[in-house]
């Protein structure tokens, strides 16, 4: 019965360990945002944390912050389309990679999966060049383009997740059934992947709406994007607006993603 | 039935060729000349970044902050990994939403709060000064510290999924048949559980190290102007130096680097993969 | 099955030809807008609360800020020439002028469509640009830490101030400002930079944090994380509006000082709404809104009476401020890639 004392000991002691990490990291990774989703709500001028006292002033600000709203929509339209060809594209080659063994696709996967490892400042550079040497300045279509080149691979990951596990009896099923090719994709496939396409367009939206890198880039000015916005407000000028912005993104994204949880099942695509 | 549906891959293949593939050819291209207006081919970008030990030490500065933040980033999203295989499905699902949710905000306003909180007199300098752990406040905002930190929580969820992903693909019988025969729950860890993990955890790796290396708001926000990356240095001969040839030069250079180390992980990664095994 | 995917193909370049078309269209609205440059910190506020809201009402423009340093602007401009700029004014430090005028990035200012104009001092018309306002520079300390306001630049030396000195980089005026006044103080030339970096050496100890620009200069400020430093009369006065405890100390060295002008951008977007803009910086009742706290800034209109922290701190007259000592920026532009450079090597913290 030696064997047995050891057991309680060993377990208690990697529960205890790893539980403790685990406390650690999740703090950190919640802190952070609920630390600045509470400073948002400071009556005073500075970042201070506990805030000196507490009011909405800062939110009443955003309502004349123009330039911010305007920034905000321009983020919104760009993640809009960059979502809706990421969508289309992805999906269309996710069908085709799934399909197929040959060494053409299992290269053509890598290279749609690339820009996530490559670093995308790099990528946001080398597309602004190219614009250039053709000629063209940057605009909001070419800043999407950038844009869903970056952001396809997550469509591309969540869909291609899903086809692989779906049962190819059931294509053959409607297939044998008579229906046409596209007829199976719309009526079998694609009900079956679809939150597999939510959860990876969700993931696109996001990406896209806080895209850096190739924003910096190839959009200015005149087409600004609200990540840059706020970049530039917190190094030039730090006051809690940007707390206060921040909230408002932190709120939202919280809010899609409850909604992506109900309807994609977010985490269950992520496992 | 494979080969007629490749052609649906053609519509993405020609975005990426013309969006992707060209532009960084482009880039290649302009790296080797002298001008911009690509009159003269000229290896003087690569030259004078290589014989220049300001230059290069940035490079090496920046891969091993890739280094750090992701060994920071093992240690303690492995644990949660770990936990959240664990658990039941209603808490999985719980801690895996608390795991996305900091990935879904946007990087500028986590990196933002993480100013509040490393400040002389923001929070953890409160709580260290409070419990009395130091007498002076911590400097932590401007220093590689401060970044690797920051670097870590922002790309946590980049380790955890992948290893999460593999945990909870585990056959649990492995790890019952070893605690049956007597191994403790830390030797079934190192012997079982971890090498069975090793291709989640070089993903996990992978992601972290390449999110971290090019992470340019975290590095330009907490390390501030004068800890320079090759993110920030790409960005300012860019952009502010309009020196566009040797910018490009600097990406090149710093996209092959980064491939390199992504490769090596792989390499590693595989080998003991096939060791894990026998 | 072939017809089948043409048409899928057909589809999708079809829609991405609608999204080229509605894109821009939904992106840039209806109004006029104008995009404009402005310094990071006290002027982006500044034009943000008083020129915006009065340009506003005044054209029923709106304004896109475009929050750049002076430096980075003509940058930008060189990157854009002979395509569209990325923004229509300028807003320049008197370095940027020669620069930008000899690359032709900016017009001559067309007097004729600006009525404020000749309400000017004689010495801010400058065909160029109009002269808006001057910048001062001296030591700000934190009153409530350093009781007896530092006399000279050597204060700062002082070993007590470890670690709780701030400095900007070079590549911001107020950086490169300092370095030319502490060279001269030193015994350096124009043309010899040796004593001031001599004096950063010495001062590199001290040094709490190097920031980018005068904004996050700022943050810096209003975070306590430097005491004492080289700082600007007009941030001084605006974080001090704050509740931030800050003090301006002129050294016994004296003060120095440049205008800062704004400017009609080559081939701008909106050029008679750029003009408009720029006239209203001239108006004598703007100006005098600008003089008040918290931006405190010197006017240039001949009808504004100098008042409040300006005569203070800096001068009772404007003849006194013409007495401010200033840089030959002609000499010192040239050099300016060089000292960055070295800056960026020898001052390592």
């Amino acid at each position: 019965m030696a064997g047995h004392s050891k057991v309680p000991w060993d377990s208690v002691s990697i529960n205890a360990v790893f539980g403790l990490l685990s406390a650690v990291a999740l703090l950190f990774l919640v802190a952070p945002t609920l630390i600045v989703l509470i400073t948002s709500f400071t009556a005073s001028e500075s970042l201070r944390f506990p805030p000196a006292g507490l009011s909405l002033r800062w939110y009443a600000a955003l309502i004349d912050a123009d330039q911010m709203q305007r920034a905000a929509w321009n983020s919104l339209v760009v993640a809009f389309w960059t979502t809706m060809i990421s969508v289309v594209l992805g999906t269309a080659a996710s069908l085709a990679i799934a399909r197929s063994r040959a060494p053409l696709m299992r290269a053509a996967d890598l290279l749609f999966m690339s820009p996530l490892l490559l670093p995308a400042l790099a990528f946001g550079f080398a597309a602004l060049i190219f614009i250039n040497k053709l000629g063209f300045s940057p605009s909001i279509p070419l800043l999407v383009l950038g844009h869903v080149i970056v952001c396809v691979p997550f469509v591309l990951r969540t869909t291609l997740a899903s086809l692989s596990q779906l049962d190819p009896g059931l294509l053959e099923a409607s297939e044998s059934l008579g229906a046409p090719q596209w007829m199976t994709f719309w009526r079998v496939t694609l009900p079956l992947i679809s939150s597999g396409v939510g959860a990876g367009a969700f993931l696109a939206f996001v990406a896209s709406f806080d895209n850096v890198p190739v924003s910096l880039f190839l959009a200015d000015e005149r087409s600004e994007m609200l990540p840059i916005h706020l970049w530039q407000q917190i190094e030039t000028n730090l006051d809690v607006r940007t707390a206060a912005a921040s909230g408002v993104i932190v709120i939202g994204t919280l809010i899609l993603m409850v909604l992506a949880e109900k309807f994609a099942g977010l985490t269950r695509q992520m496992r | 039935m494979g080969a007629s549906n490749s052609p649906l891959a053609l519509p993405l293949a020609a975005v990426f060729t013309v969006c992707f593939v060209a532009p960084l050819f482009v880039l290649l291209v302009l790296s080797l000349h002298g001008d911009v207006a690509m009159t003269n081919w000229s290896l003087l970008n690569y030259l004078s970044f290589f014989t220049d030990r300001f230059s290069y030490s940035i490079l090496i500065d920046t891969l091993l902050l890739g280094v750090k933040a992701t060994l920071v980033c093992f240690i303690f999203g492995f644990p949660v990994a770990w936990l959240s295989a664990r658990v039941n499905a209603r808490w999985q699902s719980i801690l895996l939403f608390l795991v996305i949710l900091p990935i879904l905000t946007s990087v500028v306003v986590r990196t933002f709060s993480w100013i509040v909180i490393l400040g002389r007199y923001g929070v953890l300098n409160q709580i260290a000064l409070g419990l009395g752990l130091v007498s002076e406040p911590l400097r932590l905002l401007y220093t590689e510290t401060g970044v690797v930190m920051v670097l870590a929580q922002v790309q946590m969820p980049l380790m955890v999924l992948p290893i999460l992903s593999v945990l909870s693909k585990q056959d649990p019988n492995l790890a019952d048949a070893s605690r049956a025969l007597g191994a403790g729950e830390w030797r079934t860890l190192w012997k079982i559980t971890l090498p069975l993990a090793i291709p989640g955890i070089v993903a996990g790796c992978i992601l972290t190290y390449a999110a971290s290396v090019t992470a340019f708001v975290t590095q330009s926000l907490i390390g501030g102007a004068r800890l320079i990356y090759m993110p920030l240095d790409i960005y300012q001969q860019a952009v502010g130096a309009n020196n566009w040839p040797y910018a490009a030069a600097l990406s090149i250079i710093f996209m092959v680097s980064v491939m390199a180390v992504v490769a090596i992980l792989n390499a590693v990664g595989r080998r003991s993969e096939t060791h894990g095994r026998a | 099955m072939k017809l089948t995917i043409d048409r899928r193909q057909l589809m999708q370049s079809a829609g991405i030809l609608g999204l080229a078309m509605g894109a821009p269209r939904l992106a840039l609205g209806e109004e006029k807008t104008l995009v404009a440059a402005t310094f990071p910190g006290t002027w982006s506020e500044a034009d943000r609360n008083v020129l915006l809201p009065a340009f506003k009402k005044k054209t029923g423009a709106t304004v896109t800020q475009s929050i750049i340093l002076g430096t980075d602007q003509v940058s930008r401009l060189v990157a854009a020439k002979g395509n569209k700029p990325p923004f229509d004014v300028a807003f320049f430090d008197a370095p940027q002028v020669i620069d930008a005028v000899r690359e032709g990035l900016i017009v001559e200012y067309p007097v004729a469509k600006s009525p404020n104009f000749k309400e000017l001092l004689p010495s801010a018309q400058d065909k160029w640009g109009p002269k808006i306002t001057m910048q001062v520079i001296g030591i700000g300390y934190n009153p409530t830490k350093i009781t007896t306001p530092p006399t000279s630049w050597d204060d700062l030396l002082d070993p007590k101030y470890k670690g709780r000195v701030g400095l900007t980089a070079l590549n911001s005026q107020l950086g490169i400002a300092f370095l030319v006044e502490v060279n001269r103080v030193k015994g350096g030339t124009d043309e010899n930079f040796d004593p001031a970096f001599k004096y950063l050496a010495q001062l590199l100890p001290n040094v709490g944090a190097i920031a980018a620009n005068l904004g996050a200069y700022a943050t810096l400020w209003q975070q306590e994380q430097v005491d004492i430093a080289p700082y600007n009369f007009n941030f001084v006065q605006t974080l001090k509006a704050k509740d931030v405890p800050v003090e301006l100390s002129i050294p016994s060295s004296g003060a120095v000082g440049w205008s800062t002008s704004l400017h009609l951008v080559a081939n701008a977007a909106e050029p008679d709404l750029a003009v408009q803009y720029i006239d209203l910086h001239l108006d004598a009742a703007i100006q005098e809104q600008l003089m008040k706290s918290p931006y405190d800034a010197i006017p240039t209109n001949a009808h504004v009476k100098l008042e409040g922290g300006i005569t203070k701190t800096l001068a009772k007259s404007q003849d006194d401020l013409a007495k401010i000592r200033t840089i030959d920026w002609e000499k010192i532009n040239p050099q300016r890639g060089a000292l960055i450079d070295r800056f960026n090597r020898e001052i390592k913290l």
